[in-house]
């Protein structure tokens, strides 16, 4: 059952606006976002978007401010309702759900991290973390052990008793974390999670989520601007542009080829041999003579720093004990340039 | 002759006029007049076109008098529906107030003070602030003003309870509705502006100056405007983020009502109910014209009988009641600090 996806996305739209309902028929017939804005006054939000996110896997969604991303994860549970489209999550559709079973659902399968936190200011960091299962009529009891663990897990034991307003945001955001974890859902929603912290304590919470979904495999949706943060977390990537899904899959694969002169532009100046493995620039076993066996999931960079720079070197490539293919630096260093079609 | 003659006679319209005689009776201005000789000669070139003035030429017209007496009329005749609607509602009102008179007399100073500074204490929290109050309040006893004294500050008590009972839920209900918000605010206004003295007009038409009610509702009126403001604003700012977090884990809108939004709204209430507070001492001054006892009875005989010195003395004795409670509810304000940030 692991190929059915835990939660699909089919054909949704949301058009902000008085009359949304009615504009839906202009935006089927082809209409676009600046003439729907200029023509009707209504805001095309999404457009089409068909997604599946699979079970255990990190689904990232990256765009630029305005594309929408936040817009759809706040579908998901329904915190922004569309204007057309299917949610299905565990094969239920959301949309046919009633307030109260909405509420379960928000309870039991979905909890979300933010990017300004949202802690209760009011409330100590146990309290916060504790907030969910408070929400769902668990004891106190229960309630506070849940509570230290996942708040020793993210590394804040000794902090239980203090307030928001007395952490660092970084801290702040493992409170938000150690909420949605107690919660104790498969779906786990970051809403741009760590956009609002510094850029070393980015790469300690990218880290720290990375080590905590090889041990739980929870689905996580995660919302991002940064391509590097992008990369470095998705199992499945989804770029969005002006509300629209426009290329979606694996990471490695949107980097080699892009299908669109935006995701170009995007991927041009991330540091291509951190990113890219192996497996994405090597061919298929036919020489016999190599230089050495590399891992099929190594990075070009430790290969680079392996050769010592030598370009004429073959390498043969292995996943496991078998042997895959072969990889030629040439390729390798070809592979480092980004394809840029706009430039010629 | 009246300046407007020539204009009904140019429109035709003086036999309309002349059958329509006027009635009304003589104001003392209209006297004077008579009795000084001709009165058109002493009157302006050109008079406004008032009922007043068109009425002298043309006795079809109303005289403003009329006007007042219409309104009158009306009211008097809708008093006794209002009344047998607004008379059983409002009767614990004046249990209330009639009670908390009666307790705060029954109780002898030896344990009213000590409770009193003990209050202080417990909401403040502060000694300069429980010290000023002590001393305060035997300032008053010693030039024999504590029992007014008492019954000010117990009219103070169940009126501002009152507010609060009735206004943060109202706040709450306008901070949940766009169109309730929008339909109360010009009342809120209009009772935050109309002049303290003509809340009182229509009240001693309705209830009888005896009933302890009638002050009751006045000070009401008055001083629950700015709790249900400051709730409803309260509400209003709590965070977004905030909210759309308790809805995203499942919360129903009473656990978010009362586990983020209450909780988080409560300094901007409490900001309120120091408002209520003060605004509650000013009116039970007014309220003294209709019968109202306390320190506001002193301020009247000061000013009926010309007595400064009783009111120099009753109106220093409003002031450290006003200091009094400024302070105590200030001081339990700035202790409600719900986020922590300092420790």
């Amino acid at each position: 059952m692991t190929d059915t996806p835990k939660v699909r996305l089919r054909g949704l739209y949301k058009i902000f606006g008085p009359n949304h309902k009615d504009m839906m028929q202009h935006v089927r017939a082809g209409m676009g976002k600046p003439e729907l804005l200029e023509q009707h006054k209504h805001v095309l939000g999404l457009q089409d978007i068909n997604v599946d996110m699979m079970a255990g896997e990190i689904t990232v969604v990256m765009g630029l401010s305005g594309s929408g991303k936040s817009t759809l994860i706040r579908h998901l549970n329904r915190l922004i309702d569309p204007t057309a489209g299917e949610i299905i999550v565990d094969g239920v559709d959301v949309m046919g759900l009633s307030d109260d079973a909405l509420r379960k659902m928000r309870q039991e399968k979905m909890s979300m991290v933010f990017q300004k936190f949202a802690l209760l200011p009011h409330r100590s960091v146990l309290q916060n973390a504790a907030m969910a299962l408070e929400v769902q009529g668990v004891d106190e009891k229960t309630r506070t052990a849940e509570g230290m663990k996942w708040l020793a897990r993210v590394g804040l034991d000794g902090y239980e008793h203090h307030y928001p307003a007395q952490l660092s945001g970084g801290m702040q955001q493992r409170v938000g974390i150690a909420r949605a974890l107690t919660a104790n859902t498969d779906i786990m929603l970051m809403d741009e999670a760590f956009s609002a912290l510094d850029p070393l304590i980015r790469t300690d919470m990218q880290n720290l989520l990375l080590e905590l979904q090889a041990e739980l495999h929870k689905t996580i949706v995660f919302i991002t601007h940064d391509l590097d943060e992008a990369l470095k977390l998705a199992d499945h990537l989804v770029i969005l542009k002006d509300g629209a899904v426009i290329q979606q899959g694996e990471p490695q694969g949107i980097l080699m080829n892009p299908s669109d002169p935006y995701i170009e532009d995007f991927v041009s100046d991330i540091n291509r041999s951190r990113v890219l493995r192996v497996q994405s620039v090597m061919q298929p076993l036919k020489g016999t003579k190599f230089a050495g066996d590399v891992d099929i999931r190594a990075n070009l960079e430790s290969l680079i720093a392996r050769s010592e720079g030598d370009t004429s070197l073959h390498y043969r490539v292995m996943d496991g004990d078998v042997a895959v293919g072969e990889l030629h630096m040439r390729d390798l260093v070809k592979a480092l340039v980004p394809r840029i079609s706009s430039a010629a | 002759m009246a300046f407007y003659d020539g204009l009904f006679r140019v429109l035709g319209l003086e036999n309309w006029c002349g059958a329509g005689a006027s009635d009304a009776p003589l104001s003392m201005a209209d006297l004077l007049a008579q009795s000084s000789g001709d009165g058109a000669a002493s009157g302006p070139v050109f008079p406004f076109p008032s009922l007043d003035n068109l009425n002298e030429s043309c006795g079809n017209f109303a005289q403003t008098r009329d006007l007042t007496k219409g309104l009158e009329d009306a009211f008097l005749g809708a008093k006794d529906s209002i009344k047998a609607v607004l008379d059983p509602i409002t009767q614990p009102l004046s249990w209330l107030l009639d009670g908390a008179l009666w307790m705060f007399a029954i109780i002898p100073w030896f344990i009213m003070i000590p409770i009193l500074v003990a209050i202080a204490w417990w909401a403040s929290r502060s000694i300069a602030v429980t010290v000023f109050v002590t001393f305060a309040i035997l300032l008053l006893a010693f030039v024999d003003h504590y029992a007014v004294a008492m019954q000010t500050l117990s009219i103070i008590f169940v009126c501002t309870g009152i507010s609060i009972l009735l206004g943060v839920p109202t706040g709450i209900a306008m901070s949940k509705s766009d169109r309730l918000q929008k339909a109360l605010v010009p009342v809120l206004d209009l009772l935050q502006t109309l002049p303290t003295f003509v809340y009182l007009i229509p009240l001693i038409f309705l209830f009888s100056v005896t009933e302890s009610k009638l002050y009751g509702i006045a000070i009401i009126l008055y001083a629950i405007v700015p709790v249900i403001r400051l709730t409803d604003l309260g509400i209003r700012l709590v965070d977004k983020d905030v909210i759309e977090a308790a809805n995203a884990f499942g919360m129903s809108s009473n656990q978010r009502l009362a586990k983020v939004e209450l909780p988080l709204a409560l300094p901007n209430i409490m900001a309120g109910v120091n408002q209520t507070i003060m605004m509650s001492l000013a009116m039970v001054v007014i309220a003294s014209l209709v019968s109202a006892p306390g320190l506001g009875v002193n301020v009247l005989r000061g000013i009926r009988n010309l007595e400064l010195g009783v009111g120099i003395v009753a109106g220093i004795g409003i002031v450290l009641l006003a200091v009094i409670l400024d302070r105590v509810s200030k001081a339990a304000l700035s202790r409600v600090d719900m986020t922590h940030k300092t420790h």
